[in-house]
């Protein structure tokens, strides 16, 4: 029972995080319609520079200031350059793209961070661990899991309450009529990828002291975030938060109960979601 | 339209993800030699280390006039991690580049998969990582040798220093793919008869390559509460394994840890102090396992040139090119059954000390370094204290007993 009680503790902090990194490419996709396939590179890129931050100012919490902007200036950029051009053109033109952005920079933190692994340390005041159903959990993760819900609430409230976050929500109803109206859609668009972007590198500073940091790091991220985005129903936002959920607690029960499958249950579950609700549990029509 | 969206962006996705590209050069007149390790993804680190060593010794033997006055050439291909890829650039170095010989192969994966087609492609390959016993066991043939330790080796020393301990209940976390199942596999084998009162536990775990989260793993082997843990995992996923393993206490259990490849360099590397003092790791190469002025040479060479402690893809690919030149020279000609004749039987020095390369199943009987990490303020990273070295003999299961059958 406590091992039950911990493993579900275990598969929300890991949905948590799972959350972050989905709901930058559920909002991209959301309001831009466009599936960014380097979503993990700028997720990986994000764990490169929280390093880099920590080896030269030695403080994670600078890294977890800084890394997601520079991130997400990159995303800016990007969009800027060369995704605007193919707005209104296939699908498969975005990504093809978005793939050789991936190429680019999984290629490019190997010229310059080299092919190894590196690592960061949590800051001081996260590394500890706190007693929970006598077992030592560590501070770290229930650190993501309070981050993942406040990001949530922030993202709500700033798409809710705020003209720039409504004329979003707007412009990804109708473009058309949005720009009718006198939004600047493509200045919004921009915007609305520096978030996606922003949001992939915060997931990856905040995965950073969890794991090695290494070439193509991202590459396995994206899948389940994709399933995670496709699960909950591309582009909704409830949906990333609940997919991301679901798919954590699947993975850490799955280790529990059903070891011999869990590495199929993601699979089984996108499966018969698209069976049974093609367009995602909370998907709109 | 709608519909054929999804279906669509995961057909790309798939094919996006299959289609990769390789890197190549180009000369004649030379000992041509081909080389596959895996250069992308996670596990680029291997084929960049294999590729140093190799490239070090390459360069050493050129400069002092090559090998029977001639000059040795290295092609290098990516791998992917992933077998028809490693077979295609395989055949493409055979059959495009004309390659006189192969030194390679990271994964166990991947050289079940290339092994059996060596006989059509008719030559040579020395494996310098990939572990797995059936490479010279089950799938033996003439053409593939091996001069790196494989796991009956590695486990058969972890075996060795389990039974020492007062462990009797062992779990294993490895990862799940020919490689981990082997390892646990073996390791149960060897144990059992070492210490007949050793118990293997039910609860094992087997997270796929490249998990994200191993805290359910973790939980569910401390609940079940054994005495030792035989780990398995290697490269970045052990890096994981071991920062996600430190923050929930997995080390300050009660339970013994043995780590078959904790010693790798990269891995201590990466971990830097947070790689926990005064657990068993085993390695196919240590730096600090011998003092021969040839290991001397090949650490600080290797450190002048690449800036760290040498890795030990690094130094088996370093001595497949010279066991590749001992055996030329012994049998004075390039010519393919030649040399496999001349490396059968063959012994070599290397850095790793001496290596002998079995006639019956073509592989290589060197010494086996396991070891206690320790912190050194002499090293960026953990080393071993104590040390624990094998000879290779004793470690080694007799060739009857391989399942090889020699074609």
């Amino acid at each position: 029972m406590e091992t039950l009680l911990i493993n579900a503790l275990n598969g929300f902090c890991y949905g948590m995080l799972l959350f972050i990194i989905s709901i930058g490419l559920t909002i991209i996709f959301g309001v831009m319609g466009v599936l960014n396939f380097a979503h993990g590179s700028f997720y990986m890129l994000g764990a490169y520079l929280c390093f880099q931050v920590v080896s030269s100012l030695h403080s994670f919490w600078l890294g977890l200031l800084i890394a997601p902007f520079l991130v997400g200036l990159l995303g800016l950029a990007t969009e800027a350059a060369f995704l605007r051009p193919l707005y209104g053109r296939d699908a498969s033109y975005q990504l093809l793209l978005t793939f050789g952005i991936l190429l680019i920079l999984d290629d490019g933190v190997k010229l310059i961070w080299g092919a190894g692994y590196h690592s960061v340390e949590p800051p001081r005041l996260l590394s500890g661990t706190i007693p929970i159903l006598g077992n030592t959990y560590p501070i770290y993760s229930i650190f993501i899991a309070i981050l993942g819900p406040i990001t949530a609430l922030a993202l709500w409230l700033f798409f809710h309450k705020t003209s720039w976050g409504k004329m979003i929500r707007a412009a990804a109803m109708d473009r058309e009529m949005a720009s009718a109206i006198g939004i600047n859609v493509p200045l919004l668009f921009t915007t609305v990828f520096f978030l996606g972007t922003f949001l992939a590198g915060m997931a990856g500073v905040l995965a950073a002291p969890l794991r090695a940091i290494g070439p193509a790091m991202g590459d396995n991220i994206i899948i389940a975030a994709f399933i995670v985005v496709v699960v909950g129903g591309l582009g909704s936002f409830k949906g990333a938060f609940i997919g991301a959920i679901i798919l954590g607690l699947m993975d850490a029960l799955g280790i529990q109960f059903v070891p011999q499958i869990q590495m199929a249950l993601p699979y089984l579950i996108l499966a018969l979601v698209l069976l049974v609700r093609p367009k995602g549990l909370f998907g709109k029509e | 339209m709608k519909k054929g969206w999804i279906a669509g962006v995961m057909a790309w996705a798939l094919a996006l993800l299959l289609v990769m590209p390789g890197q190549g050069m180009a000369s004649k007149g030379k000992i041509k030699i081909g080389s596959v390790y895996i250069f992308s993804g996670f596990a680029a680190t291997y084929g960049q280390f294999a590729k140093q060593g190799l490239l070090l010794a390459v360069d050493e033997i050129n400069k002092s006039g090559g090998i029977l006055g001639k000059n040795l050439e290295v092609y290098f291909e990516d791998s992917h991690a992933k077998p028809p890829i490693a077979l295609r650039a395989i055949r493409k170095l055979v059959y495009e580049k004309h390659v006189d010989f192969l030194i390679g192969l990271d994964s166990s994966g991947v050289a079940k998969g290339v092994v059996p087609y060596l006989k059509e492609l008719k030559v040579p390959l020395i494996i310098t990582h990939a572990a797995t016993p059936d490479v010279t066991g089950s799938q033996c043939n003439r053409y593939t040798f091996r001069v790196s330790v494989n796991i009956n080796q590695n486990v058969m020393a972890a075996a060795k220093i389990a039974a020492k301990t007062k462990a009797i209940k062992w779990t294993t976390v490895g990862p799940d793919y020919a490689f981990g199942h082997q390892s646990w596999e073996y390791f149960q084998k060897y144990l059992s008869k070492l210490n007949p009162k050793a118990r293997f536990m039910k609860t094992v775990a087997f997270p796929k390559i490249a998990t994200e989260d191993y805290s359910p793993y973790i939980t569910s082997i401390m609940a079940a509460k054994p005495d030792g843990v035989f780990i398995s995992l290697w490269s970045g996923d052990l890096v994981n394994f071991v920062k996600q393993a430190n923050k929930m206490g997995f080390f300050k259990q009660k339970f013994t840890v043995l780590m078959s490849l904790g010693a790798a360099t990269e891995v201590l590397y990466a971990l830097k102090d947070q790689m926990p003092t005064g657990i068993w790791v085993g390695t196919r190469y240590w730096f600090l396992a011998n003092n021969t002025p040839l290991n001397k040479h090949f650490v600080e060479a290797y450190k002048a040139r690449y800036g760290v402690y040498p890795s030990y893809n690094a130094q088996n690919a370093y001595s497949a090119v010279y066991a590749l030149k001992a055996a030329i020279e012994k049998a004075g000609t390039t010519e393919k059954m030649a040399v496999i004749k001349a490396l059968e039987g063959l012994t070599f020095e290397a850095p790793a000390g001496k290596i002998y390369i079995r006639p019956q199943d073509h592989q290589g009987i060197l010494n086996v370094t396991w070891g206690r990490t320790a912190a050194d303020p002499n090293y960026p990273i953990r080393i071993l204290k104590p040390m624990i070295i094998f000879n290779g003999a004793e470690v080694t299961p007799k060739a009857e007993e391989t399942g090889c059958k020699m074609q």
